[in-house]
């Protein structure tokens, strides 16, 4: 009997400006009914391609070329006519695409695009369609699905637009789904909830399951075998236990080693790997990875390894000349010895302080709209202190105030109250030139390298403009230092005549750290500093993070829903949770002994790239969507989620009380034993120090 | 098409995986960077077309005459009307110029109008709209609300009142057509500052220290340069047609003066008496001129929005 | 959408008082200008300010302002000079002509630019495109009195086909009645416009075909005429609304050469016969007319965006 789904040699050529892009190149695996096969791969290395390759919905210039083949249930797909493949099209085969938000036509309901899906294939009335459509998004966990039906899509959170999404796909049983970054856009908890509801249909519908991802964690828990691609070619594929423990392949060790865990030792530096995937449309004759590993050797850049391999059982195959056995081991990461971090000032005078922050906003959707008097709670009453050499990590779920709260911490934004005070100096009292020339002790980092860059200058402009602005040093000096900052982040000096679009997303961001690094500031905000780039590249920028911290005695604030790199970064956490501080104490504090039982529900939710400890997990605890900022519950603002909320949680604002040296958390039935009152007010004041 | 204009709907996000093409790989070699602007617009063929027409058409009207002399002062009655042939390789027209010479001489005055509107135009608009945009707030919508009123009386109205009021010359109608297209423009840079004031490129000149003015001067406006561009070239073709449409209702520049417009709806009046060389070419060297300056707008119109390019 | 609506109610109201202004400034930027176009330009000071004393116009301009506002708000712009009637009898005349000839070629205008511009979206760098786009380049580079000529030489001249003059009944039902002769103000009118609108309207759709909602909505296995239809269609006519909206004032250049050319009594015929005779009543009346009907027209389009994008539709219903 033939496999569900046997994809032999495919391969997808798209014809761009530049010349052909070979996404896919020999591409052949096999799914089972019940099944799920995770894609894993950086940016570009042909996973979402794959897929789409699969469902016949390639992009402009895109083809299948050679001897591809992709059968279902043994009937050859490729080179059927176009009305016979929208046959297959969401009925045989389904898709659940990345992002939520503008995946759903804005201007009609969903519950008619849901029907659509229905209405294609069955010969059914509309209203039967419309019934059925009630019926998957009851499944996929809409509340109130019937009345829900004449919504549409901006009313819906993104959580629960990805649970149209799939209610959409899986509307008339597929026997296939395709999952291309369900959870990417959303923040944890909600992919949490999402990543079970699929394993769970799955389950109860029997259908297989491509699950393309890049986050190793993902698939840990929820895929049965694993494809790891890279460049456009399988580079291992394997059961997933066997993948995370006896993995063959060198990038897919040091893919699973760059990724910073929570159970990671932060005093190490994580093992990156060097360089940039290769150019697709020329892509290097031998091995692909060759030029980024350290094992390559002549034969590696010369001959072409084929996906062989059988390593004994399992049908573990890998693409390499040179098998390495297992995952990186950590002792054997001998690269720089880490240097010493500056330790926490326990004594003198923190570098800066915030008391009291709050920030509101009118409410304003659209621009077209009247500016209504409601206002958006973004920051409540936020107190911290941070000293100097001192990293500050600030995490939450989106929406929970965490950007705003940056933002008036380096003064981009003033608080409705509040202050917040720099070396003794309060921020708030200065003004015009005065604050324009305090702004050298503070920078920021920004999250985008896209738009955080001037796309019409040069990089030698970008990073000098600091200095003209600041007056600071003659126009040689300015060049030296120039220079020598671009040095510092690991650029060649030639990267000072290019423009940013010539850099990739990780260059971007090290030129953004050397232009916050110009004025030599004593404190850099750091906004989601590597959210926006690969894992193998989120690891360098990590690492010249912490190595520039060291160098330069910064302080920083890192600001960032990635609980891992919050971990690996930060020497004590904040919690954020609808613009309040719910929990902080340091790294270790909240790691293993978080007190506020939000914390505990966000820590779970990370998933771990570790197949024993992701399947280990039941559910997450956080349950539901983050409530409107407009409106924040009354009491605690957590009780609409939390599974220990009681009565007291309704009325009463919990405060912050002391759980330890440090350690502060505001819940009414903390996970520990909070210590004396006394030692609480005490706390609340200093938040901490 | 001067209207096109940026609408309020959501942008989609990019993209973090665009198809099968990897981010640039690691520096160029080239030892200067390219602008990315220039890049695609030089790609285009269309605007290349463009240029090229516009470059002929250039030096047809102004290098021209250095080489081809015509008498456009006398009129000579007995030569009038004359069909091409020797001496007039198009003609001469009722006036007894010869319509080679006058075509060169009308389309200096074409191109120095559209030119000339297309500058102040740009600058007016600019400034008016960058002030707009990066003030944002009351400020802004008073002076929106300035811009819906005067593109509330239509254009031709105006000026219409003008040059019935005026005797119209060269420069009146220059001062008029701008004080009537800078509004376009000034909504155009309002548009695009007004989304890239909040780009975070922006505020990191901010945390600088960098002054208001810096940042409209340093980076608003150059970012903007693309869309001032297009609403320029788009306003030459635009004036142009314009003095056309007003010469052909009576009110443009008066004769002597010529303009392809007035020498286009002159000809039009003897269109049934077979003198057809005094209706096609100018109509044709006119059609090609804002053909010309609309492909150039167009181009890099597409240049500017990376969402039309093609990967 | 309430809110909306009050709010754009409100910016309407204060652009039509804006245009108020700026015609009663227009009559005031030259001292005695309006005297002078009555008496013609070689008048006497003393018969100027006989005639300004007579007018009014020698009163405090606020003053002036209140009884021009008061006049204006109850139709009344005077009485022409050169045809002898009231300014609202005039123009009470002919808007129904206007609202014939403009509402047939604007329906015709979306008739052909919409489908048009969707279909080079979808063919979008392939020769049929790159034709239609040369085709709407051209059309939209010709002056559009040129273009009317070229149409009446060819279709009324050579062939004898369609008469050159525009039906010249008063009532609309008369001028429905000769429809042939409809025919070439109408296609003057439209064709130009086509090329402006098709064009918005192919970068639009090539905006929205590019979305992750159309791929979704071919990943259901829809058709791809349905993807257009019920996909494409309604997203890419939001920008185009608004557009339309502001090109209220394009269309009544237009008209002005086109009534001209086909000698059409309407708006356009009037005020161009006014300009060139100097006949200020008829000129500022108009100009009030055609600014508010501007205004309304932008405001209908942002009630009709409003209906179609549930996004504002149903924000604080």
């Amino acid at each position: 009997m033939p496999p569900l789904l046997e994809v032999r040699n495919l391969t997808t050529h798209i014809s761009t400006r530049r010349g052909v892009v070979r996404a896919v190149d020999d591409v052949s695996f096999t799914l089972e009914a019940g099944e799920t096969l995770g894609l894993v791969g950086e940016s570009g290395c042909g996973k979402s391609m794959t897929g789409l390759s699969l469902m016949g919905l390639l992009p402009p210039g895109g083809a299948l070329v050679g001897d591809s083949s992709v059968a279902l249930d043994g009937r050859e797909l490729v080179g059927l006519p176009e009305r016979e493949l929208r046959r297959v099209r969401g009925n045989d085969i389904a898709m659940v695409f990345q992002d939520p938000m503008t995946s759903l036509n804005p201007t009609r309901t969903i519950g008619h695009q849901v029907a659509e899906a229905v209405l294609v294939h069955r010969g059914c009335t509309p209203g039967q369609a419309a019934d059925r459509a009630a019926e998957v998004l009851g499944l996929v966990g809409l509340p109130h699905p019937r009345e829900r039906l004449k919504d549409y899509p901006h009313q819906l959170s993104g959580g629960l637009r990805q649970r149209v999404l799939i209610a959409m796909a899986l509307a008339n049983e597929p026997r296939v789904l395709i999952a291309d970054e369900p959870t990417t856009a959303l923040d944890v908890t909600i992919q949490a909830q999402i990543l079970t509801l699929l394993a769970d249909l799955r389950e109860r519908l029997g259908m297989a399951m491509i699950l393309i991802t890049h986050d190793m964690g993902v698939t840990a828990g929820h895929a049965d075998r694993i494809n790891v691609m890279y460049a456009g070619r399988i580079a291992e594929s394997a059961g997933t236990d066997r993948l995370f423990r006896g993995m063959r392949h060198p990038y897919t060790q040091r893919l699973l080693a760059s990724v910073p865990r929570l159970d990671q030792d932060p005093a190490r530096q994580l093992p990156s790997i060097p360089g940039l995937p290769p150019d697709l449309t020329a892509p290097p004759g031998g091995c692909r990875f060759a030029d980024r590993c350290s094992y390559a050797t002549e034969r590696c850049r010369a001959e072409e390894p084929e996906l062989t391999g059988t390593d004994g059982s399992d049908g573990h195959r890998y693409a390499c000349w040179h098998p390495t056995s297992g995952p990186l081991p950590q002792h054997a990461v001998a690269v720089a010895p880490h240097p010493d971090v500056v330790p926490a000032a326990a004594a003198g005078r923190p570098l800066l302080e915030a008391r009291g922050l709050v920030r509101e906003f009118p409410v304003r959707g659209n621009r077209l709209l009247v500016r209504g008097r409601r206002v958006v709670h973004a920051v409540s009453g936020v107190s911290l202190a941070l000293g100097p050499g001192e990293t500050f990590g600030l995490v939450g779920e989106s929406g929970c105030g965490k950007t705003t709260l940056g933002r008036l911490l380096v003064g981009l934004d003033r608080p409705d109250a509040g202050t917040v005070t720099l070396d003794g100096t309060d921020l708030g009292h200065l003004r015009g030139r005065e604050l324009r020339r305090r702004r050298r002790d503070l920078q920021m980092m920004f999250q985008d390298p896209f738009s955080s860059l001037d796309p019409r200058m040069r990089v030698g402009s970008i990073l000098r403009e600091p200095l003209r602005i600041q007056g600071i040093g003659t126009a040689r000096q300015q060049k030296a230092r120039i220079a020598e900052l671009l040095a510092e982040v690991g650029l060649p000096e030639r990267g000072l005549e290019l423009y940013p679009h010539e850099f990739s997303g990780g260059q971007r961001q090290r030129i953004g750290l050397a232009r916050a690094l110009a004025l030599t500031p004593k404190l850099i905000v750091a906004d989601e500093p590597v959210s926006a780039l690969d894992v193998s590249v989120r690891a360098q920028v990590l690492n010249l993070m912490k190595r520039l911290q060291a160098s330069h005695g910064l302080s920083y604030i890192v600001i960032s829903h990635d609980l891992a790199v919050i971990r690996y970064l930060a020497d004590r956490i904040g919690v954020m949770y609808l613009g309040r501080l719910v929990e902080v104490g340091s790294a270790d504090d909240i790691h293993l002994r978080a007190a506020h039982p939000y914390t505990a529900g966000l820590l779970k939710a990370v998933p771990i790239p570790d197949p024993a400890v992701e399947r280990a997990k039941h559910g997450t605890g956080i349950s539901g969507e983050l409530p409107s900022p407009v409106d924040p519950p009354s009491g605690c603002r957590f009780r609409t989620r939390c599974p220990l909320a009681r009565e007291r949680c309704t009325h009463e604002e919990p405060a912050l009380r002391l759980f330890g040296p440090g350690h502060t958390a505001a819940c009414h039935f903390p996970l520990l034993p909070a210590l004396s009152n006394h030692a609480a007010n005490a706390a609340t004041d200093t938040s901490g120090h | 098409m001067s209207t096109l204009e940026p609408v309020d709907l959501p942008e989609p996000e990019p993209a973090p995986e665009s198809p099968g093409a990897p981010e640039p790989a690691a520096p160029a070699t080239a030892a200067r960077g390219s602008r990315p602007l220039l890049t695609a617009f030089v790609r285009n063929r269309r605007a290349l077309v463009g240029l090229g027409m516009v470059a002929v058409i250039a030096a047809f009207c102004f290098i021209g005459p250095l080489l081809y002399r015509t008498d456009q002062a006398t009129v000579r009655l007995d030569l009038n009307d004359l069909a091409p042939g020797a001496g007039h390789p198009l003609g001469t027209d009722a006036s007894g110029y010869d319509v080679l010479g006058r075509l060169m001489t009308g389309g200096q005055s074409s191109l120095e109008l559209g030119f000339a509107v297309a500058l102040a135009t740009t600058v007016i608009g600019t400034l008016y709209g960058a002030a707009a945009g990066y003030a944002g707030g009351v400020v802004d919508a008073v002076m929106m609300r300035v811009i819906d009123t005067f593109l509330a009386v239509p254009g031709i109205v105006l000026l219409l009142i003008m040059v019935s009021l005026f005797t119209p010359s060269l420069w009146l109608i220059v001062v008029l057509l701008s004080l009537l297209s800078w509004l376009g423009a000034a909504r155009l840079v309002r548009g695009e500052v007004l989304s890239l004031r909040s780009r975070e490129f922006v505020q990191a000149a901010r945390m600088m220290g960098g002054t208001s003015g810096r940042i409209v001067v340093r980076h608003l406006v150059p970012n903007a340069a693309g869309v001032i561009i297009v609403s320029g070239t788009f306003t030459i073709a635009d004036s142009i047609l314009t003095l056309s449409a007003l010469s052909f209702l009576g009110l443009g520049l008066p004769p002597p003066h010529a303009d392809w417009g007035s020498m286009l709806s002159a000809g039009l009046n003897s269109l049934y008496d077979g003198y057809w060389w005094l209706v096609y070419p100018p109509a044709a060297v006119l059609i090609a001129t804002v053909v010309a300056f609309n492909l150039i707008g167009d181009a890099v119109h597409d240049a500017l929005d990376v969402r039309l390019q093609r990967p | 959408m309430t809110a909306y609506l009050i709010r754009r109610t409100g910016q309407a109201i204060v652009v039509v008082f804006g245009v108020v202004l700026l015609t009663f400034i227009m009559i005031h930027l030259v001292p005695g200008s309006a005297a002078r176009a009555t008496l013609g330009t070689r008048a006497t000071a003393e018969r100027i300010s006989v005639f300004n004393a007579a007018n009014g116009l020698d009163r405090p301009l606020a003053a002036q302002f209140v009884t021009f506002v008061k006049q204006a708000a109850v139709g009344d712009f005077g009485t022409s000079y050169s045809l002898n009637q009231p300014v609202s009898t005039l123009i009470a005349q002919r808007l129904p002509r206007d609202a014939v000839l403009l509402g047939l070629s604007t329906l015709l205008t979306l008739a052909v630019a919409l489908p048009m511009g969707i279909f080079q979206a979808v063919r979008r760098d392939r020769v049929t495109d790159h034709v239609l786009t040369v085709v709407s380049f051209v059309l939209y580079s010709m002056p559009d009195f040129f273009f009317a000529l070229l149409l009446v030489a060819v279709f009324s001249v050579q062939w004898h086909l369609l008469p050159p003059q525009a039906p010249q009944a008063e009532s609309v039902g008369g001028i429905l009645a000769d429809p042939q002769a409809l025919v070439l103000p109408v296609v003057t009118l439209s064709l130009v416009s086509v090329a402006g609108f098709s064009r918005y309207m192919r970068s639009s759709a090539i905006t929205t075909l590019a979305q992750d909602y159309v791929r979704v909505s071919r990943a259901k296995g829809l058709p791809e005429r349905l993807v257009l239809l019920r996909h494409v269609l309604r997203n890419s006519l939001l920008p185009v609304i608004t557009v339309l909206g502001l090109a209220a004032p394009n269309i009544v250049a237009g008209a002005v050469i086109a009534e001209s050319v086909f000698n059409y009594p309407g708006m356009g015929l009037l005020f161009y016969q006014a300009a060139t005779s100097k006949d200020y009543p008829i000129l500022l009346g108009s100009t009030l007319v055609v600014g508010v009907a501007t205004v309304v027209g932008s405001l209908l389009a942002d009630i009709a965006y409003g209906l179609l994008d549930p996004r504002i539709r149903y924000v604080d219903a």
